[in-house]
């Protein structure tokens, strides 16, 4: 007597099904082997053969088991039952590894598009991530805001505040818990540790660090005491770079005394190594401080109301909104102009969150690009949804009959699922790959206002946003043939033998190229106004010839405090450099060009009224009397200055003489620096507009004074050579130190360096675009180009048929073009559509170029044209090619 | 693949048709099968089971212990309502299939 429910539970593998279930299959199937047995015995079969006849009722268990595990989980199993059901996925699973090793090229394609993809966005969003994205490194942010002090009449220029109105400020505020302020980048010349060296310097007020709620590394953070106005405290804080270029990273480095601008200084503290200022004190200046000082110990600490200088910033109290704390600000600004008229009239309070402020000055252009390359991965996806699809009307037999025949279309749906997912986690792999390698290229190309070394990585932030654009990724392109199986008609499918399947995908695949080809158009245009408006940024006249132009910074030495101290040192730079061979003149400014918004002065107009409401913020500059020619700048009326000009003349720019005097002279009219000053200074001369902040910004008005009147503690030198200047460099920087030991020379370069970098933001993001609208453009070509080679092959049997009934291969060839030009046309038309309205938005990234330019539009619709029609031409050549013989006998 | 579905396929129509008449246990469907297609359908008894439990999952048939009168415990699967509408279809189906066979094959005339 054999126990045949023992048997069983031998050798079936365990189904991981509920006890009773797992038990009552058992049972079902021992009843099926005794059964066999019992009928064997009755045929007259002896012990052994019947019980070997029983045996091959089941030989290969696993598979059963396999196979009732699967038809266990089938539809709504584990609803009813609890049980899972993984099993069939990981069949399906199986399958779709199987298959993809199957067309190792096919596959390699598909993932290598979906990892361009993946890692083309995961690359972007770490980069925008961190430059407008991220909150700033500071504690509890959101209750961080500006506090502008700006001119409604002149908006232009940028908010700076008084020492005076500041303290005024803080006394007076109820609604923020702390209000700090902050100097301009100051250069600081440090003597001793080594080579005597300039440093980048910020005062600030002792809120700020307990403000930002930023740690020293070492050390501790200025004190209130140390911070006491009309004290100079001489205490310094370091920076962690600073402190390990020129310290040693020593801790001992606390207490040392360094020689800044000639005074001792006692350091106390070193910050933290990342630690950076976001809120830029003045533009592009603040990548990289060395030293931090109290607010009272800047030169400017003591000064009048009417020098502004700071830039204010504060934390919001508890519960205070952005709102209240503006409208407390404003009442704040009303009173001080009503208490001080005569310096704080037409000044307006704002206040801003820091983190809109910081973010904003590239949130658009940072969003534009995300945009874009958000754009290419749904192209990506559409590619390689396209290929899915190809491939499923290439097994449209085998899937009609498998659904007519009661394959569940559940099944079908997973399977083109997971395929797309299989893909997807491939592609998102090779992605972060291709991400990080991205990264390290964005990091070597972008321009340091933008993005800092380090400042990006593929941190957590990004890992997630890769598993969501591969998750995103998985369902674009898994869905549109799963799609397509559900809506398929399969009756009819099945009735004409898988036409109805074919066509209907075929239709889906159409819609997937048109919409490419859209996207495609949208990029190229995108990046074509870029290109464009960088094209036009290029022509602008700097209002100077950057050609063998160099220029070299330098700081006197604190002892050097006089006009007749600084003018001799001056004098001695100047004969040093104009030794050298090639060097064709050599002068001084105060400020250079394209480097930024500079501080200002107050004029008054003759003629106007001198009322403190009346006074015009000008740029202005001291010049020696040969700047103007060094430079390459023109005259437009009147004289250049000269050597026997003083404080009493100026030049003005062709900005001011149209502001100020309309249709009149310049030449020989009159201001004043200030409405009491006894001195009227003279226009002697109207110069070419220089661009002050950018080459995309337009020039401000602006006065020069002569050197004579102001000598420069600070000069920045421009030499103007009969050569290439750039060998020259270090041979000119070593002749302005040899002047003296306790000089030095920094930011020596050449002067197109410094157009390259006004311009280097705006190359940057007009590149990246151009590369996301190259890829687009390949990405719709190769859909282009595997749709329509498909549909030669699918239409073979027609296109014999036309030919053998006398058909020219120019109208096969034509048949298979227009095939290719309707979805050109379509797609050219949504993505026309989606230019004109998409192209509004980037209107602040333009310059000099409308939203709707012609041209750009002309040049992405020809470039799209090309693409398609080669790629509708190699498989409409293919299709002249069709033997009709063989075509109809397939 | 498509061999294992058109065997899946039909063996499943078969087994509905099969309880259309009256409920029977897994071995005498077994048997029915094998000595009905006069073993011209490659069908093995163990793919039985499991179609069984998925026309069970399906809803379209039900498996019941039943214990007869000097006869053994066995477990009987009749059709169920969705199951008799699943065979009507399917039978609608594999006639056009049939006749599309027959049209695109010119068998009919032949």
């Amino acid at each position: 007597m054999h126990d045949w429910p023992a048997y069983v539970r031998d050798r079936l593998p365990p189904l991981g099904l509920r006890p009773e279930r797992e038990a009552g299959i058992v049972a079902e199937l021992a009843l099926q082997l005794e059964q066999a047995y019992t009928d064997a015995i009755a045929l007259g079969a002896g012990d052994v053969e019947a019980t070997r006849r029983a045996a091959t009722q089941f030989a290969d268990w696993s598979a059963l088991a396999r196979e009732i595990r699967e038809a266990e989980c089938r539809q709504f199993a584990s609803r009813r039952t609890g049980d899972h059901c993984w099993n069939g996925f990981a069949h399906d699973v199986r399958y779709a590894l199987r298959w993809l090793a199957r067309a190792p090229v096919f596959a390699a394609a598909m993932i290598g598009t979906l990892a361009l993809g993946i890692g083309g966005n995961t690359a972007i969003f770490s980069m925008v991530d961190a430059v407008a994205l991220r909150p700033l490194p500071y504690r509890d942010t959101a209750r961080l805001a500006t506090i502008d002090t700006v001119q409604p009449k002149q908006p232009e220029i940028a908010p700076f505040t008084s020492a005076p109105d500041f303290l005024d400020f803080r006394a007076r505020s109820r609604a923020f818990e702390t209000v700090a302020s902050i100097s301009p980048v100051w250069s600081m010349v440090m003597i001793g540790h080594g080579d005597t060296e300039r440093l980048e310097a910020l005062f600030v007020s002792a809120g700020f660090f307990p403000m930002l709620g930023v740690q020293p590394a070492l050390g501790r953070v200025f004190t209130p005491e140390e911070d006491v106005p009309g004290k100079d405290a001489r205490v310094v804080l370091i920076s962690h770079d600073l402190w390990v270029r020129r310290f040693g990273g020593s801790r001992d480095v606390r207490g040392q005394t360094v020689n800044l601008d000639g005074g001792a200084y006692t350091v106390i503290g070193v910050l933290p190594e990342h630690f950076r200022y976001a809120g830029a004190p003045m533009a592009g200046t603040a990548s990289r401080i060395d030293v931090w000082l109290p607010m009272s110990s800047n030169p400017l600490a003591g000064s009048l109301r009417q020098v502004r200088y700071l830039k204010v910033i504060g934390r919001l109290a508890r519960g205070v909104s952005l709102q209240r704390a503006s409208d407390e600000a404003k009442s704040i600004g009303a009173a001080l102009a009503r208490q001080f008229p005569d310096t704080d009239t037409g000044f307006v309070i704002g206040v801003n969150s820091l983190a809109s402020q910081v973010t904003g000055r590239y949130r658009q252009s940072m969003m534009l690009l995300l945009g874009a390359i958000a754009f290419v991965l749904l192209m990506a996806c559409a590619n390689v949804a396209g290929l899915l699809l190809g491939r499923a009307s290439e097994r449209q037999r085998e899937i009609a009959v498998r659904v007519a025949l009661g394959a569940s279309r559940s099944r079908l749906l997973r399977q083109f699922l997971v395929e797309g997912a299989i893909l997807a986690a491939l592609g998102g792999a090779l992605g972060l790959v291709l991400a990080a390698v991205g990264i390290r290229a964005l990091t070597a190309l972008a321009p340091r206002s933008l993005l800092f070394p380090g400042d990006v990585s593929l941190d957590l932030r990004a890992l997630s946003f890769t598993v969501a654009a591969a998750a995103a990724s998985a369902l674009l392109a898994g869905l549109p043939p799963a799609w397509r199986m559900v809506r398929a008609d399969l009756e009819s499918a099945l009735r004409e033998f898988g036409r109805g399947l074919t066509s209907g995908t075929h239709r889906l695949r159409s819609v997937l190229v048109v919409v490419q080809i859209a996207v495609a158009l949208l990029l190229l245009v995108g990046s074509g106004l870029l290109i464009r408006s960088f094209q036009r940024v290029l022509d602008v006249n700097p209002g100077f010839d950057p050609r063998n132009l160099v220029t070299i910074s330098t700081q006197f030495p604190a002892s050097a405090q006089t006009r007749a101290q600084r003018t001799s040192l001056y004098q001695a730079i100047h004969e040093k450099l104009m030794a050298i061979p090639g060097v064709r003149s050599v002068d001084a400014v105060s400020r250079l060009p394209l480097g930024g918004m500079s501080l200002g002065r107050w004029i008054f107009i003759e003629g106007e009224p001198m009322t403190p409401e009346n006074h015009h913020d000008v740029e202005y500059r001291v010049a020696t009397p040969g700047y103007f020619r060094t430079m390459g700048m023109t005259l437009r009326a009147g004289r250049w200055l000269d050597q026997h000009d003083g404080g009493a003349s100026i030049l003005v720019n062709e900005a001011a003489a149209h502001l100020f005097w309309p249709r009149l002279d310049p030449v020989g009219r009159r201001v004043k620096y200030g409405p009491d000053s006894p001195d009227w200074v003279t226009v002697v001369g109207v110069v070419g507009n220089l661009r002050h902040d950018a080459l995309d910004i337009d020039p401000r008005a602006e006065i020069y004074t002569p050197y004579a009147a102001s000598p420069l503690g600070g000069p920045v030198l421009v030499i103007r050579t009969a050569s290439d200047a750039g060998p020259l460099l270090p041979l000119l920087a070593s002749a302005v130190r040899s002047v003296s030991s306790d000089m030095p020379a920094y930011n020596a370069y050449e002067m197109s360096t410094l157009v390259d970098r006004s311009t280097a933001q705006r190359r940057f993001v007009m590149w990246l675009l151009t590369g996301f609208g190259a890829v687009a453009l390949l990405l719709a070509a190769v859909g282009i180009y595997a749709m329509i080679s498909q549909a030669v092959v699918q239409r073979t049997r027609e296109l014999g048929l036309r030919m053998a009934l006398g058909a020219s291969p120019r109208s096969a060839m034509a048949l298979v073009f227009r095939q290719g030009m309707r979805l050109l046309g379509a797609g050219m038309a949504a993505g026309s559509l989606a230019a004109l309205l998409l192209t509004r938005l980037m209107r602040n990234l333009l310059f000099d170029v409308r939203p709707l330019d012609p041209e750009s539009f002309a040049a992405a619709v020809g470039m799209l044209m090309l693409f398609a029609v080669l790629a509708c031409y190699l498989p409409a050549r293919r299709a002249t090619r069709v033997d009709p013989m063989r075509a109809l006998q397939r | 693949m498509v061999a294992t579905d058109m065997s899946k396929g039909s063996a499943e129509m078969i087994l509905l048709a099969l309880l259309d008449a009256r409920p029977r246990h897994g071995y005498e469907l077994a048997k029915m099968i094998e000595t009905g297609s006069r073993s011209k359908l490659q069908f093995h008894v163990a793919s039985l089971y499991p179609m069984l439990y998925r026309l069970e999952r399906k809803g379209w048939v039900e498996g019941k212990w039943v214990e007869k009168a000097g006869e053994r415990r066995r477990r009987f699967y009749r059709l169920t309502r969705g199951g008799r509408k699943a065979l009507a279809d399917q039978r609608r189906t594999w006639r056009e299939f049939v006749n599309a066979l027959n049209h695109l094959t010119g068998f009919e005339h032949a």
